[in-house]
């Protein structure tokens, strides 16, 4: 099966080879969708794909490292009253979801195209992106 | 007409027939503007109080005026240094109609006696509500991106490592100051369109800076030029008036801005003529934590808005700050309010000085300062 989580790391576990001892250790397939770490910590999307039980075994050692763990399922909306259509997130997400329509000036959210990645949370300023939990 | 018309007919019809059949062009520009606040007068309370220190909902605002008078930033973050609640978000909430808790202390005086209130504002109990912003409106902007290894939080929006994004901050040819690059219609007293009312330019903005590299049409290819700005916030519309957040740098305001330029001659309708493809801005790299960081190379707005520009070989995604949207809005806003005679034009009173330069703050004895 598969299943795509997203990891919030603290400086710490930011230095520990987590992918590596998945793959390794837990004998699971990984799949980086999205990466973004540095000294004060980070955020890496993943897609894991192995047996069920091993993907239980890899989150539990995720966990167990204090690395952050949140299933996607739910995905992210925006908030159409709040957004400006200024288009910061259009050049930080991956996968095109959110895009700039020349026609009409406004920026588009096509929910379809979201991996729910989050990247794209904290860069909007008026906040209008949150991920439905 | 809007700007964007405007530019259409001049393709079609020609600078001279457009100088003479054009009387207004409107612009417009929707940004976040740092150097932005609000300054009010709470009126009295019984026994009064010389207000010393001051929070509008737990943001100071700086009160060493007069006793009831203070003025709110919209970059001062509330006391928990929260930046997701600034001095931005409660003029925000303040022109959505909502009340803010007013906090204030002093140390008394015979004529002042009391020594602190907590009570409840809004719009409609304060006396005055002013928008006045000392920086606004940037004639253009920085392009900016990220040549090291990990993601920078900046006001510019958050940049990814290794050139994975660039952003920029300009409504290119829809803004109000790259229509009139020289400052001949805008200028001390001109009426403007300011977060969904009228206001006024009051002055130059502050770092006004005239003399940045210019393309032989003289559109400046550099920051340039600002506005000093001042309307009622008691008249404004969250439409356009905005708290923003920018991750790990603070808050600011977004504000929506409208110019309406006169048509007064064919050098002004060639001015106004102007389009995305005229309009460099020079790329920077915000790795480089100096003031003077070395320009990477120059890109036209059109390269901007096409969405990738190229940085060393690579394709960079762009993303702009500004809402074209809300730009063109207010364009076409102030082009019905004036064909309504809603909105006057004004000459300005009195043109910018254009000898202005942009010093920078060293280290220097007091001698040196002198
Ligand atoms: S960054 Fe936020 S406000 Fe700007 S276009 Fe994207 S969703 Fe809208
Ligand atoms: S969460 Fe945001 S950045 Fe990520 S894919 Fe969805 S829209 Fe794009």
């Amino acid at each position: 099966m598969k299943t795509k989580v997203v990891l919030n790391f603290s400086p710490e576990a930011a230095n520990t080879p987590i992918t590596h001892n998945l793959i390794m250790k837990h004998g699971l397939m990984v799949n980086i969708l999205r990466a973004e770490i540095d000294e004060i910590g980070g955020k890496m999307v993943l897609e894991l794909s192995g047996k069920a039980d091993d993907i239980r075994k890899g989150i539990d050692y995720l966990k167990a490292s204090g690395v952050g763990v949140r299933p996607i399922k739910e995905g992210v909306r925006r908030d159409d009253e709040l957004c400006t259509h200024c288009g910061m997130c259009v050049s930080i997400c991956p996968t095109k979801a959110l895009a700039f329509d020349p026609k009409t000036g406004k920026v588009t959210f096509t929910e379809e195209k979201c991996v729910a990645c989050g990247v794209c949370i904290d860069a909007c300023p008026p906040r209008a992106m949150e991920i439905l939990i | 007409m809007t700007a964007e018309e405007f530019k259409q007919y001049v393709k079609s019809n020609g600078v001279k027939k457009a100088a003479k059949e054009v009387d207004v062009v409107t612009t417009g520009t929707f940004g976040a503007m740092c150097s932005s606040g609000a300054y009010f007068n709470f009126g009295h309370s019984d026994p009064p109080i010389k207000m010393q220190k001051v929070w509008l909902d737990g943001v100071q605002a700086y009160a060493g005026l007069a006793a009831v008078d203070a003025y709110l930033g919209a970059t001062e973050l509330d006391e928990a240094n929260n930046m997701m609640h600034g001095g931005a978000h409660v003029i925000e909430d303040l022109v959505k109609g909502k009340a803010v808790r007013l906090r204030a202390t002093s140390y008394g005086t015979d004529c002042y006696p009391r020594k602190e209130i907590d009570t409840f504002v809004s719009l409609k109990t304060v006396n005055q509500a002013v928008l006045m912003n000392i920086r606004n409106c940037y004639q253009n902007y920085a392009v900016a991106t990220n040549s090291s290894a990990r993601t920078l939080y900046t006001y510019m929006g958050k940049l990814l490592p290794d050139y994975g994004n660039a952003t920029f901050c300009s409504a290119g040819e829809l803004s109000p100051l790259l229509n009139d690059p020289f400052y001949r219609s805008i200028g001390i007293g001109t009426r403007i369109f300011l977060g969904g009312a009228q206001g006024f330019v009051v002055w130059e903005g502050t770092q006004f800076n005239p003399g940045v590299p210019r393309t032989p049409d003289g559109v400046p290819k550099r920051a340039a030029g600002s506005l000093a700005v001042i309307g009622d916030l008691k008249q404004m519309s969250p439409d356009f008036i905005r708290g923003l957040t920018f991750t790990r740098y603070g808050t600011s305001l977004g504000v929506g801005i409208g110019v309406p330029i006169p048509i007064l001659d064919e050098e002004m309708a060639k001015a106004c003529a102007v389009t995305n493809d005229q309009i460099f801005a020079g790329i920077f790299d915000y790795s480089q934590q100096t003031r003077s960081r070395t320009v990477l190379r120059e890109v036209s707005y059109s390269e901007l808005r096409s969405g990738e520009i190229e940085i060393k070989g690579k394709h960079v995604p762009t993303s702009s700050l500004s809402s074209l949207y809300k730009a063109k809005q207010i364009a076409s806003n102030l082009k019905s309010q004036i064909q309504k005679g809603q909105f006057m034009l004004e000459k300005p009173v009195q043109n910018f000085a254009l000898d202005r330069v942009f010093k920078p703050l060293d280290v220097r004895t007091e001698k040196e300062a002198m």
